[in-house]
C-alpha cells in the first residue's frame, strides 16, 4: 500500500568539498558528524586556507566533536529547533559564494533545506548526506498539522487523529511527507501497522 | 519557430537615439494587440532585402504590458554581414518587416532575493523590460550602465525614469568603469546576476562571479552572436537529398533555408539550442561559434548550430 518511486523524494548523495565556495557553512545533528568531519579533511588537503571561511553549526551541545577540526568558527545547540534559528540568522548575513553542506538525518535535512529554499540557495550551493533515522515529518492534507518522529506505514495525525498513510510524497516548502487518510474508502480498514522508517 | 509564425508589422517610429543606435517602434498590421511577452524577451525581425533575406535577433525594450506595439533599439554593427545595415539605411516609417512571435532566453529568477543587472552598450535593451516587471515588484535590485560617452548612453532618460537611484551609469571617456569584483563580492545569499553586454564584458562578469564564488544557477547573461564569417563550403542534406553551398558571408542556416528546408530555431545566435542539428558525416573540421553546446558535445562532433557555425571541410552530411 506504501505508494513509492514518487519523483519528489529528496535523493541524497555523500558530501564533497566545493572548493569553488568562497564561505563554507557546515550545518549536522548526531552522526552527522561523520561526514561534516570527513568533507573537512578533503577540504584540508585540496584548499587548507577554505578552512578559514568555514563556520560549523552543530547538535547536540558538545564542543568536543569538532575541537580538533582547524574551522574558524564552530557552534553547538542542545536541539535542533536552536541550532535552526541561528542558521536563519546567519544566512541573512551571508554573502554570496557560500556553500552549504548539510548532513544528519532525512528529517533535519528537510529542516535545513526549507530554509535554504527561503534564502533562494539553488542544488548548485548545497550539498546534502543522509545518516541516522529515516522517521518521517508526515503532513496531514486534511488538518495541515504535521506529525513528528514517524516511523511507521500509517500513523494518527497529532491534529485531527485520523489514520494517515504516510505517502513518499515530499514537499521541499513544507519539509514534509504527505500523510493522507488511509480509511477514507472503507472506515476502519487499516492496512496492518508496521515500522517502514527506521 | 518557422517563417510560419510570422506577423507582419508596420514601422511607426524611428529615433536616432545615439550616433550608432537607433530605436524602433513596430505595430501590427492588422492592427490591434501584439502576443504578450516577460521581460528579457527578444523577436526576430525578417528583413527582404534585395539580394537576400536577414534575419536578426532583437531584444524588446517595451513595457511588456503595452502590447499596441513593440520597441526595439539597433545598433549599427561595424562589421554587419548587412541586418543592421539594413535597419538603419533601408527601414523608414512607414517600412513593412515581419517580425517572429517574442521569445525569453533571458528571463529574471523568479525567487531571486535581489538582481544585479549589468549592461554594455546595446546590452542596455533587455533590462529596459525588466525594469518595467521589476518595479512591480517589492525585490530590490541595481541596475550598472557602462557607455562609451554620454553621448552614446541610448535611452538614458527613460531609464532614469525607471530606475531612479538604482541606475549607475559609467562613461568610458572619463575612466569610469564597473568594479565588477568589489560588486560581486558583496552580494546577499539569493542574489542573481544578469550580464549583457560586448562579449570581453560578459566573460569579465562570468569570470569574477566564478572567482567570488558564485554557482553557474545564480549567473544569467545573453549575447546574440552575428554569424562569422568564414571560407564557402557545401553540406548535403540527407534526408532532403539535396546541396547546398554556404558562401563565406551567408550562414549555414541561412543557405539551408534558400534551398527550402526548414531548421526550428528561436534566437539565429548561438543561444537557444533549438537548430542543434546532427551531423552525420564531416570530412573536415567543425567550426563552432555558438554559445550552447558543451565542450564533450564538440568533442564528439556530432552536432552543430548552423545558425552561427560553419565548417572547413571537403565534405558535410547533416541529418535534415
Amino acid at each position: 500500500m506504501l505508494v513509492t518511486g514518487i519523483k519528489s523524494k529528496p535523493v541524497y548523495a555523500p558530501l564533497q568539498a566545493d572548493v569553488g565556495g568562497r564561505y563554507h557553512l557546515m550545518v549536522g545533528l548526531g552522526v552527522g558528524r561523520d561526514p561534516l568531519l570527513r568533507v573537512i579533511e578533503d577540504m584540508r588537503a585540496a584548499a587548507p586556507r577554505a578552512l578559514e571561511h568555514t563556520q560549523v553549526l552543530y547538535v547536540p551541545d558538545t564542543l568536543s566533536a569538532f575541537a580538533s577540526a582547524g574551522v574558524a568558527g564552530v557552534r553547538t545547540y542542545d536541539d535542533a529547533a536552536a541550532l535552526l534559528g541561528d542558521f536563519s540568522a546567519l544566512l541573512h548575513r551571508s554573502l554570496m559564494g557560500t556553500r552549504l553542506y548539510v548532513a544528519g538525518p532525512e528529517s533535519f535535512i528537510g529542516l535545513v533545506m526549507k530554509i535554504a529554499l527561503e534564502f533562494n540557495l539553488n542544488k548548485d550551493e548545497i550539498r546534502a548526506e543522509e545518516c541516522g533515522t529515516r522517521a518521517r515529518r508526515v503532513y496531514c492534507v486534511h488538518c495541515r498539522a504535521t506529525t513528528e518522529n514517524v516511523r511507521t506505514n500509517i500513523v494518527r495525525c497529532i491534529g485531527c487523529e485520523r489514520w494517515l498513510l504516510v505517502r513518499d510524497h515530499y514537499s521541499r516548502r513544507l519539509a514534509a511527507y504527505m500523510g493522507v487518510m488511509a480509511d477514507a474508502e472503507v472506515p476502519g480498514e487499516l492496512p496492518p501497522l508496521a515500522e517502514v522508517f527506521l | 519557430m518557422t517563417d510560419a509564425e510570422i506577423i507582419a508589422v508596420e514601422v511607426i517610429g524611428i529615433e536616432q537615439v545615439t550616433p550608432l543606435i537607433k530605436h524602433f517602434t513596430l505595430a501590427p498590421l492588422a492592427g490591434g494587440s501584439l502576443p504578450a511577452f516577460s521581460g528579457g524577451s527578444h523577436i526576430i525581425v525578417v528583413m527582404r532585402g534585395a539580394s537576400r533575406v536577414h534575419r536578426n535577433p532583437y531584444s524588446l525594450l517595451s513595457a511588456p504590458h503595452e502590447l499596441g506595439s513593440y520597441e526595439i533599439g539597433v545598433r549599427r554593427m561595424e562589421e554587419s554581414r548587412g541586418g543592421s545595415h539594413f535597419m538603419h539605411d533601408a527601414v523608414r516609417l512607414g517600412s513593412r518587416l515581419e517580425i517572429a512571435h517574442p521569445v525569453n532566453l533571458f528571463g529574471l529568477d523568479k525567487i531571486a532575493r535581489k538582481h544585479v543587472l549589468i549592461a554594455g552598450g546595446i546590452g542596455i535593451t533587455p533590462f529596459l523590460a525588466h525594469l518595467e516587471d521589476l518595479n512591480y515588484g517589492t525585490v530590490p535590485y541595481e541596475l550598472h550602465y557602462s557607455v562609451r560617452s554620454p553621448e552614446h548612453a541610448a535611452f538614458i532618460e527613460r531609464l532614469r525614469r525607471r530606475a531612479g537611484d538604482r541606475l549607475r551609469v559609467y562613461h568610458d571617456s572619463e575612466a569610469q568603469a564597473i568594479d565588477v569584483e568589489a560588486l560581486l563580492m558583496m552580494q546577499p545569499l539569493g542574489t542573481h546576476v544578469y550580464v549583457c553586454g560586448p562579449a570581453g564584458m560578459i566573460k569579465h562578469v562570468i569570470a569574477t562571479a566564478k572567482s567570488a564564488g558564485w554557482p553557474d544557477s545564480h549567473i544569467h547573461w545573453e549575447q546574440f552572436s552575428a554569424p562569422p564569417v568564414g571560407e564557402a563550403f557545401d553540406a548535403f542534406l540527407a534526408r532532403s537529398n539535396v546541396t547546398v553551398h554556404v558562401p563565406p558571408d551567408r550562414s549555414l542556416l541561412e543557405s539551408i533555408e534558400a534551398a527550402g528546408v526548414e531548421v526550428p530555431y528561436l534566437c539565429r545566435g548561438g543561444v537557444c539550442g533549438f537548430c542543434r542539428t546532427r551531423v552525420v558525416e564531416v570530412d573536415g573540421e567543425l567550426i563552432h561559434n555558438d554559445h550552447f553546446l558543451s565542450d564533450a558535445d564538440r568533442s564528439q562532433g556530432r552536432s552543430i548550430m548552423p545558425c552561427v557555425s560553419r565548417a572547413r571541410c571537403r565534405s558535410l552530411v547533416l541529418d535534415l
